[in-house]
């Protein structure tokens, strides 16, 4: 997992793993090459774009974010966390819209570790407002 | 050609919220709309942003027409307005808003401003 | 930093946090988009806070004397008020309102009337079983939206109810189960995933879905091969499954379901499949909740009830309530009133056109917090403060729990709430 979202930062590239390079796997380190293309190695930085123009300010990304869950656990039953929001709050709906606060305490970024190919904002966002990207 | 209108609610089409942070303008422009999926409008030879007139039982009523996918075939959605309700009516007691059998053609005269549905309800 | 209660819809949340300097409320916390718009609603464009007179065709701005005497003059020169809307008011407001209609001889309903309570009515025979939302985040397994778009009218009701992780439901969204039943892919299909069930019934066949349900219910007999109601034979004894399995279910019913032509028994129905399943069911239940818009449309029927007996189309004459087969809309369309008191509300926007013709054809008074369609027909204006945030009062949610609102800024130019103004114009008649 940690490889995979190194990959995607451009923090390594596909031959540096040498699982991958064994003939069996060859057919996934096709596809790994192709979905790269041209961008692999290019470092890239993670953004979580969410588009104030479809939010409507529901908070489920608020609810579902396991990093907010972890430190406003009252989000868990469905209420609004503290303001001011925690240190490590991801995101927090303010004036009707939702605000993403610390993206560097994203689980994808920073989890001790464990950092997870986490895309439940994105998935979960019924207007499809929240955007996971690498640029 | 016959369809189906339903009046809905949506966020960013309600009339409450263009009297508090609009005006006429836009109330008109975000309010008085047909959504009709892209198929009915490639039979009806229609395209989004034409005007189309919508007839029932109980009235007619021109709006803009806006594309939307997510409505189906041989239905139209159209925001709960002043606009809507030149369609809706009475029946046995019960107000009908949902399920409306209506007529359509399209239509080259312009929607009606807020003011003349008004005039409309009270003749001055 | 206090929470305060959001009054944009009947969801009453009850964990904003606000930050305010007594006049205005310059940050909002934790309030969807609907909840904004309504703290917003203290300097919209079309406030209004003074009274107003219909002279020449316009209204112009006058003292509250001058319009008290107004509103006094129509009463005394008329004799068969009718009074509307109420769901955006108090449940304080809501009794003033019983109170001055029984005193004027008048006919008094709220916009329940034609939403919510409706499900009410049709519930005397077959009986309604109801919950709450901490027993949905804690324990509901199973989630139906029947001809409801929450996404639209109710922006965190899917986040409280199917995203939340309850004491029994720790595994949150992944536990739970969401069935939508509506002919439109509305915005709440975006919530749905892998297990959940998305049933797109043809328009009208709401009726035709549930007697099948109903039929199946009591016996393991096949549904039919050609399924029904639009659906597919599959997906139909999929809902059954969990209708019957589930753990603990609660139905959304909306508007899909509470006006159609032709599909009247609809929700008569759907409240006997659900008593049917319940008595069936030795672990599981299904419970029901009715979804109004206004943030106190459930509070018009309680308060309606413990003061007359009566939920709705409350008729009064001598000071008493009298039996009516009148409803709201049977007094507008035979134009059996002679002038009207409508009470944070615009019937404009959602009254046919023929029925706001009719309205606007005798006096109208307008108690209000701001201007819309209906003030552009109104003869008296009357300001008011925004309950839940200029001035206080009670509300029902819309899981029928009462609500506690508090004042959270002054209202502008000292302007009454809904029940202060009510009480002047009662004051006022039993002086003269």
């Amino acid at each position: 997992m940690a490889f995979a979202l190194a990959l995607l930062k451009g923090d390594e590239k596909i031959d540096d793993c040498p699982p991958l390079l064994e003939a069996k796997y060859k057919k996934n380190y096709d596809i790994l090459k192709e979905m790269l293309g041209e961008e692999e190695g290019q470092k890239k930085e993670l953004r979580i774009d969410v588009d104030t123009e479809l939010c409507d300010g529901c908070g489920i990304c608020v609810t579902v974010c396991p990093v907010n869950a972890r430190y406003c656990p009252s989000s868990l039953s469905g209420k609004a966390p503290d303001y001011p929001p925690e240190s490590h709050q991801l995101f927090q709906v303010k004036n009707g819209k939702c605000e993403l606060l610390h993206l560097e305490y994203c689980r994808r970024l920073e989890a001790g570790g464990r950092e997870r190919e986490c895309r439940v904002c994105e998935s979960y966002c019924p207007r499809d407002a929240v955007t996971i990207d690498y640029q | 050609m016959e369809m189906i209108v339903n009046t809905v609610r949506i966020l960013e089409h309600d009339q409450a919220k263009e009297h508090m942070f609009g005006d006429d303008k836009s109330l008109k422009e975000n309010v008085a709309l047909a959504l009709i999926n892209p198929e009915n409008l490639k039979g009806l030879k229609l395209t989004s942003n034409s005007n189309i007139k919508i007839s029932s039982q109980f009235g007619s009523v021109i709006l803009k027409i806006i594309e939307d996918e997510n409505v189906p075939i041989g239905i139209i959605n159209i925001p709960v307005s002043i606009w809507a309700n030149q369609l809706t009516g009475v029946e046995n007691d019960q107000l009908i808003y949902k399920n409306l059998k209506v007529k359509v053609e399209p239509s080259n005269d312009p929607v009606l401003d807020f003011e003349d549905l008004i005039l409309k309800i009270k003749p001055n | 930093m206090d929470r305060v209660t959001c009054t944009g819809c009947s969801l009453l949340c009850d964990d904003i946090i606000i930050r305010t300097d007594g006049l205005y409320i310059d940050e909002i916390i934790g309030a969807c988009l609907k909840g904004k718009e309504r703290f917003d609603q203290i300097t919209a464009k079309n406030r209004i806070i003074n009274p107003f007179i219909r002279k020449n065709g316009e209204l112009e701005k006058v003292s509250w004397d001058e319009a008290f005497e107004k509103v006094l003059t129509i009463m005394k020169t008329s004799s068969k008020p009718l009074l509307y809307g109420f769901s955006n008011s108090s449940c304080e407001a809501q009794l003033k309102g019983i109170r001055l209609a029984k005193k004027i001889d008048g006919f008094i309903d709220s916009n329940s009337t034609i939403c919510q309570g409706k499900t009410l009515n049709i519930s005397r025979d077959s009986g309604m079983t109801l919950t709450t939302i901490s027993e949905i985040i804690n324990n509901v397994d199973t989630l139906i939206l029947w001809g409801l778009n929450a996404a639209e009218s109710i922006p965190r009701l899917l986040n409280k109810t199917l995203f939340t992780r309850g004491k029994f439901r720790m595994t949150g969204r992944e536990i739970k189960t969401l069935i939508i039943v509506d002919p439109v892919k509305s915005s709440s299909f975006g919530v749905m995933g892998p297990r959940d069930l998305a049933l797109f019934i043809e328009p009208n066949r709401d009726l035709e879905l549930i007697k099948i349900l109903k039929d199946e219910c009591c016996t393991a007999d096949s549904i039919p091969s050609g399924g029904g109601a639009g659906l597919d034979e599959s997906d139909i004894r999929r809902m059954l499954q969990h209708l019957q399995g589930a753990e603990n279910a609660v139905i959304f019913v909306g508007q899909g379901i509470l006006t159609t032509q032709g599909n009247e028994n609809a929700l008569k129905e759907l409240l006997e499949l659900i008593e049917l399943v319940n008595i069936q069911q030795k672990k599981g239940r299904i419970s029901l909740v009715m979804v109004g818009g206004h943030y106190n449309m459930a509070g018009f029927d309680h308060v309606a009830l413990t003061e007359t007996g009566k939920n709705q189309n409350l008729q009064f004459k001598n000071n008493q309530i009298i039996k009516s087969n009148d409803t709201i809309i049977s007094k507008i369309k035979n134009e059996d009133f002679d002038y009207t008191i409508i009470v944070g509300t615009d019937p404009i926007s959602h009254l046919p056109h023929q029925l706001s013709s009719k309205l606007a054809s005798k006096p109208i008074i307008l108690i209000d917090n701001r201007k819309s369609g209906i003030s552009q027909l109104a003869d008296v204006v009357l300001p008011t403060a925004i309950t839940g945030i200029e001035c206080a009062g009670l509300a029902y949610r819309l899981d029928q729990v009462p609500i506690e609102l508090k004042k959270l800024v002054n209202p502008p130019n000292n302007v009454p709430s809904d029940e202060e103004l009510l009480d002047q114009i009662i004051e006022r008649l039993s002086k003269k």
